[in-house]
């Protein structure tokens, strides 16, 4: 008896250490980043761990280096481009709400030829990568006067951001029975209203975790705004390789710049947690 | 409340799919009636039809006075409890079922009104808080015949309402509806595919195969007149055998003789002049198990076939005997303490006033 609950103790502190060390492997990347992000410029090729931390790195990139060192950082724009990386991000999952959602309803409830043809149209966006297509789009992009602006960057974007959302809301719709929405036709309700009242809450968890990845994946990305955007709509992705120059690496910028930008992503996450586990089950949902 | 008159009333799918064939019935105003058939035989699209989930290829639809072909499911004044139930799972209870009133600007007060009363008829007031997803399937069932009636129908449609309940939910639902009916005196139309329920609550039975309403009428008068081999095969529980033969004069007596000659019985006297009339030349005799008994002592060779055992069950209250005649088996009802075994040799007795007698060629009864 006092041997068993001994052991059940060990089992449970072993779990627990398992737990804390992958929990330390999988944070290491971000924590490293923090570090560096605090580390001034003679510190930031060692490994100590225990150093006078700084904020002159934010305060650089945010409000512009006093001691202008020379070159490409001159210019402090990460403001500019932290605007630019939202608005596009933001943007394209926009877009792609309007688009991608009665389109998977479309997908779920219809019968019309080629629909699977279509359906997998959607989500072979998702298999070439990106380098094959970038100059063909980068010419076309010129032509049409797209290179270079906002709209343009949402709507390559939508490679990205729209197949997420089309499959995952697909499954969600599919899972619910029509009889619901002919109910409420019965009962003397519009399409519309059926639609907002009834449906959109019964897919809000997948549309809540699909529009988080959607913008996830829209911010992360590097090569669309490298080569179909200039200074106008420069990102943070691109606007990192600036700290990088010949003359000199200002890695511990680059690592503010990237805390900063990764807080909106975060504080989405979080503010959604309690959708994204529900929702990235694909339809496992019953209602 | 109102009357529902369906006149000719055809439905086609893209494809040429023929689901409904010259439909014509009518729904007495406060009548409870079944639409029974296997399935695929068109029930549901005549349900859709009425209902306005589907549009009438051809023929008019009248309730009460009003032709309602090209009005929407919402201005036709019909309640659906459907198959699935069909609730909306965001909404709670008293929501899903005040939801049509809603939709008709009802006055609040009304609303709890109302919604109260039919929750107080289907003994579900004590959980109107609830979400749909929290309860079991009898109560589901109950909020979707609320949420039927609170809305007041012209007709009150049912689609297989027990087919999703355990047998016991099953047999208490359906004294509930029964009761539901006489208490609202609603015009109710059930669809189901199984004669029990439609037996058990239904005034009048109407049933439908390929497309075609067959047989209209109460359960008395279907289950002893049908009129075609397929009428009498679906009702009546286990089915009617059915046994070919050809009608013949010998020495003044007018035979049925099998048309593998394993028999020769009389054909009853109540059907001469019909049989003679129809001039059918083969015949199918059909004879519902309990119309055949097992005799001990033989009587009357005319009355009586020749048959040998295949299995015997006793079921406790019953025994069912299925015996070979000729090529053909048929089955019996039997009293549970007979002793027969495998290959006995049984002689069995057709009711004379129980036969029923079918032109082999189109199947129609004579």
């Amino acid at each position: 008896m006092q041997n068993e609950r001994t052991q059940n103790r060990i089992v449970a502190i072993l779990s627990d250490v398992i737990l804390i060390l992958y929990f330390l492997f999988a944070l290491f990347p971000l924590v490293w980043m923090v570090l560096v992000s605090l580390k001034s410029g003679p510190e930031l090729f060692t490994t100590k761990f225990i150093f006078t931390p700084t904020i002159e790195n934010y305060v650089a990139i945010l409000f512009g280096d006093a001691r202008a060192a020379a070159g490409v950082v001159a210019r402090q724009e990460f403001p500019r481009n932290f605007m630019n990386s939202l608005i596009a991000s933001s943007g394209a999952v926009l877009i792609s709400l309007v688009v991608g959602v009665p389109a998977a309803y479309a997908l779920a409830r219809y019968k019309f030829r080629g629909k699977e043809d279509l359906a997998f149209t959607f989500l072979s966006f998702r298999f070439a990568p990106e380098l094959v297509v970038i100059i063909p789009l980068s010419v076309i992009y010129r032509q049409l006067g797209l290179y270079d602006t906002y709209f343009g960057i949402m709507w390559v974007y939508q490679l990205v951001t729209l197949p997420l959302l089309i499959w995952v809301l697909r499954s969600y719709f599919e899972d619910i029975s029509p009889d619901i929405e002919q109910a409420a036709m019965i009962d003397g309700y519009s399409w519309w209203h059926v639609f907002f009242k009834i449906l959109m809450p019964l897919v809000r968890p997948g549309l809540a975790a699909a529009a988080l990845l959607a913008f996830i994946f829209a911010w992360n990305n590097f090569m669309f705004p490298l080569v179909l955007g200039g200074s106008n709509v420069q990102t943070v992705t691109v606007a990192s390789l600036g700290y990088i120059s010949s003359a000199q690496g200002f890695f511990n910028r680059m690592a503010a710049a990237s805390v900063l930008a990764s807080l909106p992503q975060i504080i989405l996450a979080l503010s959604i947690q309690r959708y994204l586990i529900r929702g990235l089950s694909f339809g496992a949902v019953k209602g | 409340m109102a009357e529902l008159r369906l006149e000719h009333i055809y439905k086609t799918y893209k494809g040429g799919v023929e689901a409904v064939k010259d439909l014509n019935l009518t729904v007495r105003d406060g009548e409870f009636l079944a639409l029974l058939g296997p399935s695929g035989c068109g029930k549901t699209s005549t349900l859709r039809m009425i209902v306005g989930l589907e549009e009438i290829t051809r023929g008019e639809m009248y309730i009460g006075n009003r032709l309602v072909n090209k009005l929407e499911p919402n201005q036709r004044n019909v309640a659906l409890a459907f198959e699935t139930y069909a609730l909306y799972p965001p909404l709670s209870v008293f929501d899903n079922i005040a939801f049509c009133l809603r939709a008709r600007s009802v006055p609040k007060p009304e609303i709890s009104q109302r919604v109260k009363q039919v929750a107080d008829m289907l003994d579900i007031t004590d959980i109107l808080d609830r979400k749909p997803a929290e309860l079991g399937g009898g109560q589901k069932q109950r909020i979707s015949l609320a949420r039927a009636l609170v809305r007041d129908p012209d007709v009150f449609l049912m689609d297989e309402p027990l087919s999703h309940l355990d047998a016991a939910q099953r047999s208490h639902m359906r004294v509930e509806l029964k009761r539901l009916h006489a208490q609202t005196g609603r015009t109710t139309i059930l669809v189901t595919h199984d004669q029990l329920e439609a037996v058990a609550m239904a005034q009048r039975i109407a049933v439908m195969n390929f497309g075609v309403l067959q047989q209209v009428g109460t359960f008395d008068e279907i289950y002893n007149r049908p009129v075609n081999e397929f009428v009498a095969g679906f009702i009546g529980e286990p089915p009617m055998n059915f046994l070919p033969a050809t009608p013949v004069r010998e020495d003044g007596t007018f035979l049925l003789v099998a048309a593998d000659n394993s028999f020769r019985i009389r054909v009853p006297e109540s059907l001469h002049e019909r049989l003679e009339r129809s001039g059918a030349k083969k015949v199918d005799v059909g004879i519902r198990p309990i119309h055949l008994e097992v005799v001990d002592q033989p009587a009357d060779a005319l009355e009586e076939i020749d048959a040998t055992v295949a299995t015997f069950e006793s079921l406790g209250e019953e025994g069912q005997l299925a015996a070979v005649v000729g090529t053909q088996t048929v089955l019996a009802v039997t009293s549970p303490l007979l002793r027969l075994d495998r290959s006995d040799a049984v002689k069995l007795r057709l009711r004379p006033d129980r036969i029923h007698l079918f032109d082999a060629a189109t199947q129609a009864a004579i």
